[in-house]
């Protein structure tokens, strides 16, 4: 059967404080090196305090900031090519049907109409089956992208449906249909530690409550997209992809094609959060219609073809037993959690999320239902764990009346990496003012009550390799750093250029940084907020090598050895005597015709893994009409070394603000008779806009000694736990669910009185 | 089981083009209205001239008139105008947005055909060659971008609000902002690089 459930992807979720950049479910591979020895430990003359840092961990703007304001930066969407010809996909409307017949006379008959491609032939017993609504049937090319869209209303498809498993409940039940198989449900393995019996006994409080997060889809402002453009047997094709070389290895394995036949572009990418570090099936299609139409094809989905079938974040439940001590010690943890990742897809999550529990135990299982897979979503599993933990800790703190933010540092674990909850949730309560925080319930007059809530997060990140970096030093003085890395509006293209100037002792805006295509060598995908920690060491020791080769040139003519020479201040010059020296034009007309050249890659040393993260939120809550707004929210968060203090500061503000529509909008809402998607659309599905973003204050700590880490991910963790808390907090009712709908608030009122 | 024929569905884009012209061209519409088709002054539904004016140039264009403004000038312009993005196609998400005689539209819920005859401006025709707007400045300087995707959007709508707002109040830039969406979270910032806009000038 098509679709049929994948194997696990990996093992068990992850358990437990997150672990040091333990890909978490689902996380898409980061260009590991396999069976090949580790490369040895940088050379200390490489390091990030083997000179002085004058650009690195400084602000600097955006280098393609003025391209993107003006209108000028070329995104996939805004490819255009010499006789380009549109293409569009027939999905299934349905969850689960097998396509009996396709009809395409009425499609060929549309003006413009040029090719199609049956993806489900209905005489392909093995393939005829569409798992999700929105799942592929076929595609049709045309002159454009109104004569596609003809085209498509026009292709003819009947359906036999079939019976779909649409709730997750039901699925749980064994209610059911059995779709899936083995079965609609898969268990995993038990975790267990310590003795859960002894724990309730020495518990004096217990609690026995289900929490639960829903499934969001990541909205990615660009959709997904291709244009491509054959050339004989190879392929050139722009993508919207977090990974360009990922990207062509999905098409070589997908055509069976050579990968040195294809080229992927990606040059600016609007948003991805997980969603694109894999080419989806649109991709292939694309690639076979313009192989098929013999010109160019543009294949860009519409935004309810992103909410249906490009990724979302899985749901995840847990119906936890929790026991607590009178000393405010978490003696027992007995969580039974579920969660679907749509057809097929699993949906794990870690639990309990960074505290430390000495007994404890979690069953697992994934539920599959008739809807498009999950793919990672911005710290996968990571603010699912933290919601079911986070709202735990305060119910059980209540149990013993402690303060939220002593009951969690009575429960950090003793021994983590980078341990830091403990200075951050002192210094955040400090800073945030949590001593005027009230007990649970805000006993303010009037409609609207005021809270508090607080929230810890930890995230793997951290370098790995292949990642290949190419400097160029060319006798006009100009530099370029070169490599197979992509900018999906994290700033990595302006880091490229910061990195290299600092080596070299230049300004960024005197670097031209090549990315974003498979051109320029082998660079990992942007996920698991490894991209910066990845890249930045082979770019720091290529620059320092190929200033190594200069200082080589210009060495004689100052009288003094190469090593007595320094790059500062756009100058080469002799250590200790900053006269005696050249420009850096000066220097590099030395080079002569063949420039110099230097390429390095990622070495361990210069980077590592794992941040500490917590975050206060403030909120206020109408309790007439349930409506809950955010007024404040405090981030700290560290990253090791900080590399740019403006994007990394934006990375945060993003964080929050993704976790906030977590917590209060988002949702993908299915009809449960039909399994069919409500919502696909950006008017209901809901995202905060400019009045719903609260004041957000972010502390960013530089820790240069533990080198780069990465820093996209964990600041979207907490924030979603955070407000749900403050929530809690000003109304003294806890809603257990995401989201917080004014709905549920209500409810939850009406259920305390 | 039983058999269930996909019949051609209704959809926005039909509804347009029998409605070209009549008058129903902005805005979502969410519910069909009974439009007796022979009532209306039917247009199309094949390419149409349509010329409009677009950063003070006029643009002669061949287009079908259910085309939107959005795509007539990223698709249908030659050279095309690709500054301004289609995020939502149906007036959600703001990433479309230009000025129509002064006004913020969403220009993906726009008939091209029936903004003949105004003043439309959109992000390409914004900077003087090199030289930036202000606003855009202000958006570079305080990393008011990420992807980049919404910021034409953004910072259309931003120079609406500053042209009828010099000095706009932290709520009017709220207000002002308000239709328009990023998904990398730069809201912050883009109330700071607004903000920091005081008089059409950078202060």
């Amino acid at each position: 059967m098509a679709n049929a459930p994948q194997p696990p992807q990996g093992q068990a979720p992850p358990q437990g404080a997150g672990g040091r950049g333990a890909a978490p479910q689902g996380q898409a591979p980061q260009g590991g090196r396999g069976n090949q020895p580790a490369p040895p430990p940088v050379d200390p003359k490489y390091n990030w305090t083997s000179t002085s840092r004058t650009v690195v961990g400084t602000r600097v703007q955006r280098l393609d900031g003025p391209d993107k304001v003006s209108g000028r930066a070329k995104y996939t969407f805004d490819v255009a090519r010499p006789g380009m010809l549109y293409g569009r996909v027939v999905r299934s409307p349905y969850p689960h049907a097998r396509v009996v017949a396709v009809d395409l006379s009425a499609a060929q008959r549309v003006p413009g109409y040029k090719t199609a491609l049956v993806h489900r032939d209905p005489k392909d017993e093995k393939t005829n089956v569409v798992m999700y609504q929105g799942d592929e049937v076929v595609a049709v090319v045309a002159d454009t992208e109104e004569h596609a869209i003809d085209a498509a209303r026009a292709v003819k498809v009947d359906y036999e449906m079939l019976p779909a498993v649409i709730s997750v409940d039901a699925a749980l039940a064994g209610t059911a249909p059995a779709v899936f198989t083995p079965a609609n449900v898969r268990p995993g393995n038990a975790q267990e530690a310590g003795d859960l019996a002894a724990g309730f006994k020495a518990a004096a409080h217990t609690i026995d409550e289900t929490y639960a997060t829903h499934v969001i889809t990541h909205v990615c402002m660009e959709s997904h997209g291709t244009v491509c453009e054959w050339d004989g047997d190879k392929l050139t094709a722009w993508v919207t992809t977090q990974g360009v070389n990922s990207a062509r290895d999905n098409f070589a394995s997908g055509l069976g094609i050579p990968q040195s036949n294809v080229r992927v572009i990606c040059q600016y990418m609007g948003g991805g959060f997980g969603s694109k570090l894999q080419l989806g099936v649109e991709g292939l299609i694309c690639a076979r219609l313009a192989k098929q139409a013999g010109a160019p094809v543009k294949l860009m989905l519409d935004r309810k073809e992103e909410h249906l079938v490009t990724g979302n974040r899985p749901s995840a439940a847990a119906r936890v037993k929790a026991g607590v001590s009178a000393d405010g010690i978490i003696t027992a943890f007995d969580a039974e959690s579920w969660g679907t990742g749509g057809a097929g897809a699993a949906a794990g999550f870690p639990l309990p999320y960074i505290y430390q529990i000495a007994n404890r135990r979690r069953a697992h299982k994934d539920v599959f239902i008739n809807t498009g897979q999950q793919r990672p979503m911005r710290a996968p599993g990571h603010p699912q764990g933290s919601f079911i933990t986070e709202i735990m800790m305060d119910e059980l703190a209540d149990k013993v009346k402690m303060d939220p933010v002593e009951f969690r540092i009575k429960n950090l674990p003793t021994q983590a990496p980078n341990a830091m909850w403990a200075t951050y949730l002192r210094e955040g309560a400090e800073a945030f003012g949590w001593s005027k925080r009230h007990p649970t319930g805000d006993p303010t007059p009037g409609p609207v009550k005021t809270g508090m809530g607080v929230a810890i997060c930890t995230w793997g990140g951290g370098g790995r390799g292949p990642s290949v970096a190419h400097c160029e030093i060319a006798s006009d003085g100009g530099v370029t750093m070169r490599l197979g890395t992509q900018d999906i509006g994290t700033g990595q293209r302006t880091l490229v250029a910061m990195v290299t100037a600092d080596a070299l002792g230049l300004q960024p805006s005197q670097v031209t940084p090549e990315i974003g295509d498979t051109q320029f060598g082998v660079s990992g995908g942007s996920g698991g907020s490894t991209t910066a920690a990845s890249t930045s060491p082979g770019i720091r020791i290529a620059a320092l090598k190929a200033l190594e080769a200069l200082k080589e040139k210009v060495a004689p003519e100052l009288g003094v050895a190469a090593d007595a020479l320094v790059a500062q201040g756009g100058r080469i010059q002799v250590k200790d005597t900053p006269s005696k020296g050249l420009s850096w034009a000066d220097a590099c007309k030395r080079i002569g015709t063949q420039a110099i050249t230097a390429e390095a890659d990622w070495q361990p040393g210069m980077t590592s893994a794992t941040t500490s993260g917590v975050q206060f939120a403030e909120a206020t809550v109408d309790v007439q009409t349930g409506i809950v707004k955010v007024t404040r929210v405090l981030a700290i968060q560290d990253c090791g070394l900080v590399l740019n203090q403006l994007t990394a500061e934006s990375q945060c503000y993003g964080g929050v603000i993704g976790s906030l529509n977590f917590a209060l909008f988002e949702d993908r809402i299915l009809d449960r008779n039909t399994g069919q998607m409500v919502n696909p659309n950006m008017e209901w599905y809901l995202l905060a806009g400019m009045s719903d973003i609260p004041h957000i204050d972010v502390r960013l700590k530089n820790m240069p000694e533990r080198g780069v880490v990465g820093i996209g991910e964990p600041p979207t963790v907490p924030t979603a736990a955070a407000i749900a808390l403050a929530v809690r907090n000003a109304t003294g009712a806890t809603v257990r669910s995401l989201p917080l709908t004014p709905m549920k608030i209500l409810q939850s009122l009406q259920q305390k009185a | 089981m039983p058999k269930r024929k996909d019949e051609p569905g209704f959809s926005r884009r039909s509804f347009l083009k029998t409605v070209g012209a009549s008058g129903v061209a902005a805005g979502v519409l969410s519910k069909a209205p009974a439009v007796d088709a022979q009532a209306v002054n039917a247009v199309g539904p094949g390419a149409v001239p349509v010329t409009l004016n677009v950063n003070g140039q006029s643009l002669r264009l061949s287009i079908e008139p259910r085309v939107t403004l959005l795509d007539a000038l990223r698709m249908h312009a030659n050279p095309p105008m690709t500054g301004n993005k289609r995020g939502c196609d149906r007036g959600a998400c703001g990433a479309c947005t230009m000025l129509v005689d002064n006004r913020p539209v969403y220009a993906c819920s726009t008939l091209a055909i029936e903004v003949q005859g105004k003043r439309i401006r959109n992000v390409d025709g914004l900077a003087s060659g090199e030289r930036l707007h202000p606003v855009q400045q202000a958006f570079c300087e305080k990393d008011a971008l990420m992807c980049g995707f919404c910021t034409p959007g953004f910072i259309m709508a931003s120079v609406g609000l500053l042209e009828k707002h010099p000095n706009p109040t932290p709520d009017q830039i709220k207000k002002g902002l308000d239709g328009n969406i990023c998904r990398c979270g730069t809201f912050n910032r883009i109330f700071e690089a607004v903000s920091s806009v005081k008089g059409g000038q950078r202060g």
